[in-house]
Protein backbone atom coordinates (compact mmCIF):
# COMPACT_ATOMS: atom_id res chain seq x y z
CA UNK A 1 0.00 0.00 0.00
CA UNK A 2 2.82 2.21 0.72
CA UNK A 3 4.73 1.72 -2.58
CA UNK A 4 1.22 2.76 -4.23
CA UNK A 5 0.42 6.05 -2.11
CA UNK A 6 4.29 6.72 -3.08
CA UNK A 7 3.97 6.40 -7.06
CA UNK A 8 0.11 8.06 -7.26
CA UNK A 9 2.02 11.17 -4.96
CA UNK A 10 5.23 11.26 -6.98
CA UNK A 11 4.98 14.48 -9.51
CA UNK A 12 6.73 12.21 -12.00
CA UNK A 13 3.73 10.08 -12.14
CA UNK A 14 1.75 12.79 -14.48
CA UNK A 15 3.94 14.06 -16.20
CA UNK A 16 4.80 13.42 -20.09
CA UNK A 17 3.81 11.24 -22.41
CA UNK A 18 4.42 7.73 -19.62
CA UNK A 19 2.74 9.71 -17.37
CA UNK A 20 -1.04 9.14 -16.29
CA UNK A 21 -2.48 11.97 -18.12
CA UNK A 22 -1.40 11.24 -21.67
CA UNK A 23 -1.86 7.15 -20.82
CA UNK A 24 -5.33 8.34 -19.68
CA UNK A 25 -5.66 10.04 -23.13
CA UNK A 26 -4.76 6.75 -25.14
CA UNK A 27 -7.14 4.83 -23.00
CA UNK A 28 -10.24 6.98 -23.50
CA UNK A 29 -9.30 7.37 -27.09
CA UNK A 30 -9.40 3.35 -27.68
CA UNK A 31 -12.53 2.83 -25.62
CA UNK A 32 -14.16 6.04 -27.68
CA UNK A 33 -12.94 4.53 -31.60
CA UNK A 34 -14.07 1.14 -30.68
CA UNK A 35 -17.40 1.60 -29.00
CA UNK A 36 -18.36 4.09 -31.96
CA UNK A 37 -17.63 1.16 -33.99
CA UNK A 38 -19.26 -1.30 -32.50
CA UNK A 39 -22.33 1.03 -32.00
CA UNK A 40 -22.52 1.81 -36.12
CA UNK A 41 -22.39 -2.00 -36.79
CA UNK A 42 -24.49 -3.37 -33.47
CA UNK A 43 -27.29 -0.87 -33.22
CA UNK A 44 -28.61 -0.51 -36.36
CA UNK A 45 -28.64 -4.62 -36.62
CA UNK A 46 -30.29 -4.65 -32.97
CA UNK A 47 -33.12 -2.38 -33.56
CA UNK A 48 -33.73 -3.15 -37.01
CA UNK A 49 -34.29 -7.36 -35.78
CA UNK A 50 -36.18 -6.03 -32.77
CA UNK A 51 -38.53 -3.94 -35.46
CA UNK A 52 -39.28 -7.01 -37.73
CA UNK A 53 -38.56 -9.38 -35.21
CA UNK A 54 -36.57 -11.72 -38.15
CA UNK A 55 -32.80 -13.02 -37.47
CA UNK A 56 -32.89 -12.56 -34.03
CA UNK A 57 -32.32 -16.25 -32.72
CA UNK A 58 -29.24 -16.35 -35.33
CA UNK A 59 -27.84 -12.64 -34.43
CA UNK A 60 -28.57 -12.85 -30.46
CA UNK A 61 -26.32 -16.17 -30.66
CA UNK A 62 -23.83 -15.15 -32.65
CA UNK A 63 -23.50 -11.65 -30.11
CA UNK A 64 -23.53 -14.39 -27.26
CA UNK A 65 -20.66 -16.50 -28.84
CA UNK A 66 -18.85 -13.12 -29.27
CA UNK A 67 -19.40 -12.88 -25.39
CA UNK A 68 -17.32 -16.00 -24.82
CA UNK A 69 -14.18 -15.44 -27.26
CA UNK A 70 -11.44 -14.38 -25.02
CA UNK A 71 -9.92 -11.14 -26.08
CA UNK A 72 -6.21 -12.03 -25.21
CA UNK A 73 -6.61 -14.33 -27.78
CA UNK A 74 -8.18 -12.35 -30.30
CA UNK A 75 -5.38 -9.95 -29.92
CA UNK A 76 -2.99 -12.64 -30.41
CA UNK A 77 -4.52 -14.49 -33.47
CA UNK A 78 -5.01 -10.88 -35.06
CA UNK A 79 -1.37 -9.71 -35.06
CA UNK A 80 0.17 -11.44 -38.09
CA UNK A 81 -2.78 -10.44 -39.75
CA UNK A 82 -2.53 -6.98 -38.69
CA UNK A 83 1.37 -6.40 -38.99
CA UNK A 84 1.00 -7.54 -43.01
CA UNK A 85 -1.81 -4.96 -43.29
CA UNK A 86 0.03 -2.40 -41.58
CA UNK A 87 3.86 -2.13 -39.96
CA UNK A 88 3.04 1.09 -37.90
CA UNK A 89 -0.31 0.43 -36.60
CA UNK A 90 -0.75 -3.19 -36.80
CA UNK A 91 1.44 -3.77 -33.98
CA UNK A 92 -0.56 -2.33 -31.10
CA UNK A 93 -3.64 -0.36 -32.34
CA UNK A 94 -5.12 -2.01 -34.82
CA UNK A 95 -5.31 -5.77 -32.56
CA UNK A 96 -6.48 -3.87 -29.46
CA UNK A 97 -9.16 -2.14 -31.36
CA UNK A 98 -10.19 -5.14 -33.20
CA UNK A 99 -10.97 -6.78 -30.01
CA UNK A 100 -12.33 -3.82 -28.09
CA UNK A 101 -15.14 -4.06 -31.06
CA UNK A 102 -15.80 -7.33 -30.76
CA UNK A 103 -16.13 -7.06 -27.15
CA UNK A 104 -18.65 -4.30 -27.82
CA UNK A 105 -20.59 -5.28 -29.97
CA UNK A 106 -22.81 -7.97 -27.85
CA UNK A 107 -23.79 -5.93 -25.23
CA UNK A 108 -25.15 -3.32 -27.66
CA UNK A 109 -27.17 -5.59 -30.36
CA UNK A 110 -28.99 -7.91 -27.43
CA UNK A 111 -30.15 -4.86 -25.78
CA UNK A 112 -31.24 -2.80 -29.02
CA UNK A 113 -32.71 -5.63 -29.62
CA UNK A 114 -34.45 -6.87 -26.29
CA UNK A 115 -34.79 -2.62 -25.97
CA UNK A 116 -37.26 -2.72 -29.25
CA UNK A 117 -38.91 -5.76 -28.43
CA UNK A 118 -40.13 -4.62 -25.33
CA UNK A 119 -41.83 -1.87 -26.49
CA UNK A 120 -45.49 -2.42 -25.70
CA UNK A 121 -46.64 -3.78 -29.28
CA UNK A 122 -50.30 -2.09 -28.72
CA UNK A 123 -48.51 1.27 -28.71
CA UNK A 124 -46.29 -0.20 -32.14
CA UNK A 125 -50.07 -1.14 -33.66
CA UNK A 126 -51.84 1.98 -32.87
CA UNK A 127 -49.10 3.79 -34.39
CA UNK A 128 -49.16 1.46 -37.79
CA UNK A 129 -53.01 2.36 -37.73
CA UNK A 130 -52.28 5.81 -38.06
CA UNK A 131 -50.48 5.30 -41.07
CA UNK A 132 -46.82 6.19 -39.70
CA UNK A 133 -44.31 3.95 -41.96
CA UNK A 134 -42.06 1.37 -40.60
CA UNK A 135 -38.88 3.76 -40.17
CA UNK A 136 -40.90 6.60 -38.36
CA UNK A 137 -42.78 3.95 -36.32
CA UNK A 138 -39.00 3.03 -35.60
CA UNK A 139 -37.56 6.34 -34.68
CA UNK A 140 -40.35 7.90 -33.50
CA UNK A 141 -42.29 5.28 -31.03
CA UNK A 142 -39.71 2.09 -30.16
CA UNK A 143 -36.25 3.77 -30.61
CA UNK A 144 -37.21 6.79 -27.61
CA UNK A 145 -39.34 4.33 -25.70
CA UNK A 146 -36.21 1.64 -25.50
CA UNK A 147 -33.52 4.32 -25.47
CA UNK A 148 -33.16 3.62 -21.30
CA UNK A 149 -32.74 0.01 -22.32
CA UNK A 150 -30.80 0.80 -25.27
CA UNK A 151 -28.10 2.84 -23.28
CA UNK A 152 -28.52 0.11 -20.69
CA UNK A 153 -26.06 -1.78 -23.42
CA UNK A 154 -24.29 0.54 -24.43
CA UNK A 155 -23.55 1.14 -20.49
CA UNK A 156 -21.91 -2.54 -20.27
CA UNK A 157 -19.80 -2.42 -23.69
CA UNK A 158 -18.44 0.99 -22.48
CA UNK A 159 -17.76 -0.70 -18.88
CA UNK A 160 -16.32 -3.71 -20.58
CA UNK A 161 -14.18 -2.37 -22.83
CA UNK A 162 -12.70 0.19 -20.11
CA UNK A 163 -11.71 -2.81 -18.36
CA UNK A 164 -10.72 -4.87 -21.01
CA UNK A 165 -8.24 -2.17 -22.74
CA UNK A 166 -5.63 -3.28 -20.54
CA UNK A 167 -4.39 -6.35 -22.22
CA UNK A 168 -3.48 -4.11 -25.40
CA UNK A 169 -0.25 -3.15 -23.39
CA UNK A 170 0.50 -6.91 -23.77
CA UNK A 171 1.45 -5.59 -27.61
CA UNK A 172 2.64 -2.23 -26.85
CA UNK A 173 -0.51 0.00 -27.05
CA UNK A 174 -0.19 2.71 -24.57
CA UNK A 175 -3.25 3.13 -22.03
CA UNK A 176 -3.59 2.49 -18.48
CA UNK A 177 -3.10 -1.04 -18.86
CA UNK A 178 0.89 0.22 -19.37
CA UNK A 179 1.15 0.90 -15.47
CA UNK A 180 -0.19 -2.11 -14.87
CA UNK A 181 1.84 -4.63 -17.61
CA UNK A 182 5.05 -2.32 -16.80
CA UNK A 183 4.71 -2.39 -13.42
CA UNK A 184 4.33 -5.97 -12.99
CA UNK A 185 7.55 -6.52 -15.52
CA UNK A 186 9.61 -4.44 -13.07
CA UNK A 187 8.70 -7.30 -9.93
CA UNK A 188 9.45 -6.06 -6.56
CA UNK A 189 10.10 -2.34 -7.51
CA UNK A 190 7.09 -1.75 -10.11
CA UNK A 191 4.63 -3.04 -7.28
CA UNK A 192 3.21 0.58 -6.35
CA UNK A 193 2.51 1.14 -10.37
CA UNK A 194 0.77 -2.16 -10.56
CA UNK A 195 -1.78 -1.23 -7.79
CA UNK A 196 -1.85 2.24 -8.56
CA UNK A 197 -2.50 1.47 -12.35
CA UNK A 198 -5.08 -0.63 -11.08
CA UNK A 199 -7.01 1.84 -8.72
CA UNK A 200 -6.78 4.51 -11.63
CA UNK A 201 -8.49 1.60 -14.53
CA UNK A 202 -11.38 0.99 -11.36
CA UNK A 203 -11.61 4.68 -10.51
CA UNK A 204 -12.66 5.62 -14.52
CA UNK A 205 -14.88 2.52 -14.68
CA UNK A 206 -16.47 3.43 -11.86
CA UNK A 207 -16.81 7.20 -12.48
CA UNK A 208 -18.09 7.00 -16.23
CA UNK A 209 -20.35 3.94 -15.43
CA UNK A 210 -22.13 6.54 -12.99
CA UNK A 211 -22.30 9.16 -15.35
CA UNK A 212 -24.20 7.16 -18.05
CA UNK A 213 -26.31 5.75 -15.68
CA UNK A 214 -27.41 9.62 -14.88
CA UNK A 215 -28.22 9.70 -19.16
CA UNK A 216 -29.97 6.21 -18.32
CA UNK A 217 -31.89 7.72 -15.87
CA UNK A 218 -33.01 10.85 -17.89
CA UNK A 219 -34.03 8.91 -20.64
CA UNK A 220 -36.35 6.12 -18.49
CA UNK A 221 -38.01 9.87 -17.34
CA UNK A 222 -38.60 11.06 -20.79
CA UNK A 223 -39.98 7.80 -21.89
CA UNK A 224 -42.18 7.42 -19.32
CA UNK A 225 -42.69 10.80 -16.87
CA UNK A 226 -44.43 8.82 -14.16
CA UNK A 227 -41.23 7.10 -13.79
CA UNK A 228 -39.98 8.01 -10.24
CA UNK A 229 -38.13 5.27 -8.88
CA UNK A 230 -35.43 2.86 -9.04
CA UNK A 231 -37.40 -0.11 -9.68
CA UNK A 232 -39.49 1.03 -12.07
CA UNK A 233 -35.98 2.09 -14.03
CA UNK A 234 -34.59 -1.67 -13.35
CA UNK A 235 -38.52 -2.81 -15.07
CA UNK A 236 -37.57 -1.33 -18.10
CA UNK A 237 -33.86 -2.96 -17.94
CA UNK A 238 -34.99 -6.30 -17.74
CA UNK A 239 -36.56 -6.92 -20.13
CA UNK A 240 -36.68 -10.57 -20.91
CA UNK A 241 -36.12 -12.32 -23.39
CA UNK A 242 -37.80 -14.41 -26.01
CA UNK A 243 -37.79 -18.58 -24.90
CA UNK A 244 -35.24 -20.70 -26.37
CA UNK A 245 -32.74 -18.56 -26.61
CA UNK A 246 -29.57 -19.45 -24.06
CA UNK B 1 15.46 -80.25 14.76
CA UNK B 2 15.60 -79.37 11.12
CA UNK B 3 12.11 -76.99 11.35
CA UNK B 4 13.75 -75.30 14.51
CA UNK B 5 16.97 -74.69 12.26
CA UNK B 6 14.61 -73.22 9.55
CA UNK B 7 12.80 -70.98 12.21
CA UNK B 8 16.02 -69.55 12.94
CA UNK B 9 17.69 -69.06 9.17
CA UNK B 10 14.00 -67.65 8.59
CA UNK B 11 13.67 -65.24 11.13
CA UNK B 12 17.29 -64.23 11.10
CA UNK B 13 17.05 -63.58 7.11
CA UNK B 14 13.92 -61.89 8.45
CA UNK B 15 15.98 -59.40 11.14
CA UNK B 16 18.87 -59.31 7.74
CA UNK B 17 16.40 -58.04 5.63
CA UNK B 18 15.02 -55.71 7.62
CA UNK B 19 17.93 -54.02 8.81
CA UNK B 20 18.62 -54.06 5.13
CA UNK B 21 15.64 -51.83 4.03
CA UNK B 22 15.94 -50.01 7.39
CA UNK B 23 19.35 -48.99 6.36
CA UNK B 24 17.52 -47.81 3.21
CA UNK B 25 14.68 -46.38 4.83
CA UNK B 26 11.66 -44.51 3.71
CA UNK B 27 12.63 -42.09 0.87
CA UNK B 28 11.55 -38.51 1.63
CA UNK B 29 8.99 -36.60 -0.15
CA UNK B 30 10.68 -34.08 -2.27
CA UNK B 31 8.73 -31.53 -3.51
CA UNK B 32 10.00 -29.64 -6.59
CA UNK B 33 8.63 -26.12 -8.18
CA UNK B 34 9.83 -24.02 -10.70
CA UNK B 35 9.31 -20.93 -12.77
CA UNK B 36 6.26 -20.06 -15.13
CA UNK B 37 7.96 -20.64 -18.23
CA UNK B 38 8.30 -24.10 -20.26
CA UNK B 39 11.84 -24.24 -20.01
CA UNK B 40 11.80 -23.63 -16.40
CA UNK B 41 9.50 -26.58 -15.82
CA UNK B 42 11.04 -28.89 -18.51
CA UNK B 43 14.27 -28.94 -16.05
CA UNK B 44 12.07 -29.55 -13.13
CA UNK B 45 10.29 -32.13 -14.49
CA UNK B 46 13.28 -33.91 -15.62
CA UNK B 47 14.60 -33.29 -12.00
CA UNK B 48 11.15 -34.71 -10.64
CA UNK B 49 10.87 -37.60 -13.09
CA UNK B 50 14.78 -38.95 -12.54
CA UNK B 51 13.82 -39.07 -8.83
CA UNK B 52 10.84 -40.52 -8.91
CA UNK B 53 12.43 -43.72 -10.84
CA UNK B 54 14.54 -43.61 -7.83
CA UNK B 55 11.89 -43.95 -5.44
CA UNK B 56 11.42 -40.66 -4.04
CA UNK B 57 7.81 -39.76 -3.89
CA UNK B 58 8.02 -36.33 -5.59
CA UNK B 59 5.28 -33.43 -5.15
CA UNK B 60 5.25 -30.88 -8.19
CA UNK B 61 4.56 -27.29 -7.88
CA UNK B 62 5.28 -25.87 -11.54
CA UNK B 63 5.10 -23.25 -12.72
CA UNK B 64 5.02 -20.96 -9.46
CA UNK B 65 5.39 -17.70 -10.94
CA UNK B 66 8.49 -15.44 -11.82
CA UNK B 67 11.45 -15.83 -9.78
CA UNK B 68 10.00 -13.30 -7.28
CA UNK B 69 7.71 -15.25 -6.09
CA UNK B 70 9.16 -18.85 -6.67
CA UNK B 71 12.48 -17.88 -5.12
CA UNK B 72 10.94 -17.10 -1.25
CA UNK B 73 8.99 -19.99 -1.96
CA UNK B 74 12.10 -22.04 -1.73
CA UNK B 75 13.49 -20.04 0.72
CA UNK B 76 10.28 -20.68 3.06
CA UNK B 77 10.75 -24.40 2.10
CA UNK B 78 7.24 -24.26 0.40
CA UNK B 79 9.45 -26.31 -2.07
CA UNK B 80 12.94 -28.19 -1.69
CA UNK B 81 14.37 -27.91 -5.05
CA UNK B 82 14.00 -25.74 -8.00
CA UNK B 83 16.05 -24.73 -11.54
CA UNK B 84 17.67 -21.60 -11.13
CA UNK B 85 19.23 -19.47 -14.01
CA UNK B 86 22.86 -18.58 -12.16
CA UNK B 87 23.01 -15.26 -13.75
CA UNK B 88 19.38 -14.08 -13.06
CA UNK B 89 19.68 -15.74 -10.03
CA UNK B 90 22.60 -13.66 -8.47
CA UNK B 91 21.21 -10.98 -10.09
CA UNK B 92 17.86 -11.60 -7.90
CA UNK B 93 20.24 -11.33 -4.49
CA UNK B 94 22.84 -8.44 -6.18
CA UNK B 95 21.75 -6.37 -9.21
CA UNK B 96 25.46 -5.36 -9.71
CA UNK B 97 27.08 -8.99 -9.36
CA UNK B 98 26.53 -11.10 -12.70
CA UNK B 99 29.46 -11.65 -14.67
CA UNK B 100 29.80 -13.23 -18.29
CA UNK B 101 31.58 -16.42 -16.94
CA UNK B 102 29.27 -19.88 -15.97
CA UNK B 103 31.39 -21.34 -13.09
CA UNK B 104 31.84 -17.61 -11.46
CA UNK B 105 28.33 -16.74 -11.30
CA UNK B 106 27.53 -20.55 -9.30
CA UNK B 107 30.36 -19.44 -7.26
CA UNK B 108 28.67 -16.79 -6.23
CA UNK B 109 25.23 -17.63 -5.86
CA UNK B 110 26.61 -20.31 -3.67
CA UNK B 111 28.02 -18.39 -1.61
CA UNK B 112 24.84 -15.91 -1.27
CA UNK B 113 22.74 -19.15 -0.69
CA UNK B 114 24.50 -20.81 1.61
CA UNK B 115 23.16 -18.83 4.59
CA UNK B 116 19.80 -18.99 3.48
CA UNK B 117 20.51 -23.11 3.47
CA UNK B 118 20.23 -23.83 0.07
CA UNK B 119 23.36 -25.89 -1.97
CA UNK B 120 24.08 -24.77 -5.48
CA UNK B 121 24.78 -27.96 -7.77
CA UNK B 122 26.52 -28.38 -10.82
CA UNK B 123 25.89 -25.77 -13.91
CA UNK B 124 24.63 -26.72 -17.56
CA UNK B 125 27.36 -26.74 -20.42
CA UNK B 126 24.23 -24.76 -22.35
CA UNK B 127 23.31 -21.15 -21.37
CA UNK B 128 19.60 -19.39 -22.11
CA UNK B 129 20.45 -15.73 -21.99
CA UNK B 130 19.24 -12.67 -22.99
CA UNK B 131 19.30 -12.70 -27.13
CA UNK B 132 19.38 -9.71 -29.29
CA UNK B 133 17.76 -10.56 -32.20
CA UNK B 134 17.24 -9.42 -35.86
CA UNK B 135 15.66 -10.76 -39.10
CA UNK B 136 18.24 -12.56 -41.50
CA UNK B 137 17.44 -9.87 -44.13
CA UNK B 138 17.96 -7.06 -41.54
CA UNK B 139 21.26 -8.97 -41.05
CA UNK B 140 22.22 -9.30 -44.33
CA UNK B 141 20.88 -5.70 -45.68
CA UNK B 142 22.52 -4.23 -42.92
CA UNK B 143 25.35 -5.55 -42.41
CA UNK B 144 24.46 -6.98 -38.91
CA UNK B 145 26.97 -9.65 -36.94
CA UNK B 146 27.22 -8.97 -33.32
CA UNK B 147 26.22 -6.20 -31.84
CA UNK B 148 28.50 -3.32 -31.62
CA UNK B 149 27.83 -3.60 -35.63
CA UNK B 150 23.81 -1.77 -34.31
CA UNK B 151 25.04 1.67 -33.34
CA UNK B 152 26.03 2.51 -36.92
CA UNK B 153 22.32 2.09 -37.94
CA UNK B 154 20.51 2.14 -34.65
CA UNK B 155 18.05 5.21 -36.14
CA UNK B 156 16.77 2.68 -39.43
CA UNK B 157 15.46 0.03 -37.13
CA UNK B 158 12.48 -0.12 -35.13
CA UNK B 159 13.35 -1.24 -31.43
CA UNK B 160 11.43 -3.69 -29.72
CA UNK B 161 12.14 -2.91 -25.64
CA UNK B 162 11.01 -4.42 -22.23
CA UNK B 163 9.03 -2.07 -20.44
CA UNK B 164 11.80 -2.58 -17.74
CA UNK B 165 13.94 -1.65 -19.92
CA UNK B 166 15.39 1.50 -18.28
CA UNK B 167 15.40 0.67 -15.65
CA UNK B 168 17.48 -3.15 -16.21
CA UNK B 169 20.88 -2.74 -16.60
CA UNK B 170 20.76 -5.38 -18.75
CA UNK B 171 19.08 -3.65 -21.75
CA UNK B 172 19.30 0.41 -21.38
CA UNK B 173 23.36 0.23 -19.86
CA UNK B 174 24.39 -2.75 -22.16
CA UNK B 175 22.48 -0.73 -25.44
CA UNK B 176 24.26 2.29 -24.49
CA UNK B 177 27.52 0.64 -23.83
CA UNK B 178 27.35 -0.24 -27.63
CA UNK B 179 26.51 3.08 -28.45
CA UNK B 180 22.69 3.78 -28.95
CA UNK B 181 21.79 6.18 -27.26
CA UNK B 182 18.27 5.47 -25.34
CA UNK B 183 15.53 5.91 -25.93
CA UNK B 184 15.74 4.76 -29.51
CA UNK B 185 13.94 7.18 -32.10
CA UNK B 186 11.54 4.09 -33.00
CA UNK B 187 10.26 2.18 -29.75
CA UNK B 188 7.55 -0.30 -29.24
CA UNK B 189 7.89 -2.05 -25.44
CA UNK B 190 7.08 -6.07 -25.83
CA UNK B 191 7.52 -7.91 -23.46
CA UNK B 192 11.08 -10.00 -23.78
CA UNK B 193 11.22 -14.10 -24.83
CA UNK B 194 7.81 -13.79 -25.94
CA UNK B 195 5.53 -14.36 -28.23
CA UNK B 196 4.35 -10.90 -29.48
CA UNK B 197 7.81 -10.22 -29.50
CA UNK B 198 8.53 -12.76 -31.86
CA UNK B 199 6.18 -12.56 -34.02
CA UNK B 200 6.56 -8.53 -34.26
CA UNK B 201 9.87 -9.20 -35.02
CA UNK B 202 8.44 -11.80 -37.70
CA UNK B 203 5.94 -9.92 -39.27
CA UNK B 204 8.43 -6.47 -39.46
CA UNK B 205 6.73 -4.59 -37.18
CA UNK B 206 10.04 -4.33 -35.03
CA UNK B 207 13.41 -4.68 -36.20
CA UNK B 208 15.32 -5.63 -33.26
CA UNK B 209 13.98 -7.75 -30.71
CA UNK B 210 15.09 -9.06 -27.16
CA UNK B 211 14.50 -13.01 -27.45
CA UNK B 212 16.06 -15.72 -25.34
CA UNK B 213 18.43 -17.29 -27.17
CA UNK B 214 17.11 -20.77 -26.94
CA UNK B 215 14.14 -19.82 -27.72
CA UNK B 216 12.56 -21.77 -30.22
CA UNK B 217 11.07 -18.78 -33.01
CA UNK B 218 15.06 -18.28 -33.45
CA UNK B 219 15.05 -21.45 -35.24
CA UNK B 220 11.36 -21.37 -36.16
CA UNK B 221 11.99 -18.14 -37.99
CA UNK B 222 15.21 -17.86 -38.92
CA UNK B 223 16.33 -15.57 -36.73
CA UNK B 224 19.81 -14.14 -36.42
CA UNK B 225 21.26 -13.75 -33.00
CA UNK B 226 24.12 -11.32 -32.83
CA UNK B 227 26.45 -12.10 -30.94
CA UNK B 228 27.26 -10.17 -27.25
CA UNK B 229 30.97 -9.26 -28.46
CA UNK B 230 31.35 -6.75 -25.18
CA UNK B 231 30.08 -9.56 -22.77
CA UNK B 232 27.30 -7.17 -21.87
CA UNK B 233 24.90 -10.74 -20.50
CA UNK B 234 25.36 -12.37 -18.04
CA UNK B 235 26.27 -15.69 -18.08
CA UNK B 236 23.02 -17.94 -17.90
CA UNK B 237 23.77 -21.64 -17.61
CA UNK B 238 21.31 -23.39 -15.72
CA UNK B 239 21.50 -25.87 -12.31
CA UNK B 240 19.88 -26.81 -9.23
CA UNK B 241 19.01 -25.53 -6.36
CA UNK B 242 18.42 -27.95 -3.31
CA UNK B 243 17.01 -26.76 0.32
CA UNK B 244 20.05 -28.37 3.18
CA UNK B 245 17.24 -29.66 5.30
CA UNK B 246 15.93 -32.10 2.16
CA UNK B 247 19.41 -33.16 1.72
CA UNK B 248 19.51 -34.35 5.25
CA UNK B 249 16.62 -35.88 5.12
CA UNK B 250 17.99 -37.73 2.09
CA UNK B 251 20.28 -40.89 2.77
CA UNK B 252 23.21 -40.78 0.20
CA UNK B 253 24.07 -37.38 -0.29
CA UNK B 254 26.40 -38.18 -2.70
CA UNK B 255 23.93 -39.96 -4.74
CA UNK B 256 21.34 -37.64 -4.57
CA UNK B 257 23.82 -34.72 -6.33
CA UNK B 258 25.70 -37.35 -8.62
CA UNK B 259 21.90 -37.81 -9.94
CA UNK B 260 20.77 -34.57 -10.62
CA UNK B 261 24.11 -32.93 -11.67
CA UNK B 262 24.12 -36.54 -14.23
CA UNK B 263 20.89 -34.74 -16.00
CA UNK B 264 22.16 -31.09 -15.82
CA UNK B 265 25.68 -32.11 -17.53
CA UNK B 266 23.13 -33.32 -20.55
CA UNK B 267 21.78 -29.63 -21.36
CA UNK B 268 23.60 -28.06 -23.93
CA UNK B 269 21.69 -25.18 -25.46
CA UNK B 270 21.55 -27.31 -28.87
CA UNK B 271 19.43 -29.49 -26.70
CA UNK B 272 17.54 -27.23 -24.95
CA UNK B 273 16.81 -25.09 -27.96
CA UNK B 274 15.64 -28.63 -29.48
CA UNK B 275 13.27 -29.18 -26.68
CA UNK B 276 12.35 -26.14 -26.54
CA UNK B 277 10.93 -26.08 -30.20
CA UNK B 278 9.17 -29.56 -29.32
CA UNK B 279 7.37 -27.69 -26.34
CA UNK B 280 5.97 -24.70 -28.13
CA UNK B 281 5.82 -24.92 -31.73
CA UNK B 282 4.81 -29.04 -31.86
CA UNK B 283 3.07 -28.23 -28.77
CA UNK B 284 4.32 -31.82 -27.14
CA UNK B 285 4.08 -31.89 -23.60
CA UNK B 286 6.51 -31.22 -21.21
CA UNK B 287 6.32 -34.43 -19.47
CA UNK B 288 6.49 -36.29 -22.48
CA UNK B 289 9.28 -34.46 -24.18
CA UNK B 290 11.48 -34.68 -20.35
CA UNK B 291 10.90 -38.45 -20.32
CA UNK B 292 12.14 -38.80 -24.08
CA UNK B 293 15.04 -36.67 -23.52
CA UNK B 294 16.23 -38.76 -20.21
CA UNK B 295 15.42 -42.12 -21.62
CA UNK B 296 17.13 -41.64 -24.94
CA UNK B 297 20.32 -40.29 -22.67
CA UNK B 298 19.69 -42.93 -20.54
CA UNK B 299 18.97 -41.87 -17.30
CA UNK B 300 15.85 -43.40 -16.70
CA UNK B 301 16.53 -46.97 -15.48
Amino acid sequence: MNETIAWLTNPATWQGQTGVPWRLVEHLAIVGVSVLAATLVALPVGLWIGHTGRGANLAINLANIGRAVPSYAVIVIILPFSLAFSRDLGLNVIPTFLAMVLLAIPPILVNAYAGVRGVDRDLVEAARGMGLRERQILSGVEVPLAAPVIVGGFRTAVLNVIATATIGAVLGFGGLGRFILDGRAMGLLGTGQLIGGAILVSVLAVGIDLLLAVVQRRLARRADPELTDARGLRELSEVPLPQGLP
Amino acid sequence: MRLSRVLALGAAMMVAMSACSSGGGSKPEVKIGSDGFYESKLVAEMFAQVLEADGYPVARNLGIGARQVRQPALEQGQIDISPEYVGSGLGYYDKAAPTGDGPTNRQLLAQVLADKKIQVFAITPGEDTNAAVVRQDTATELKLAKMSDLAAVQDQLKWGLTPDCEANPLCKDALESYGITFPPKQRETLAACDAPMAEALNSKGIDFAWLCSTQPAIAQFGFVALEDDLNTQPAENMTALVRDDLLAKVGDKNEFQKRLDGVLATLTTEALTKMGVEVAVDQKDVADVAKAFLTAQGLLK
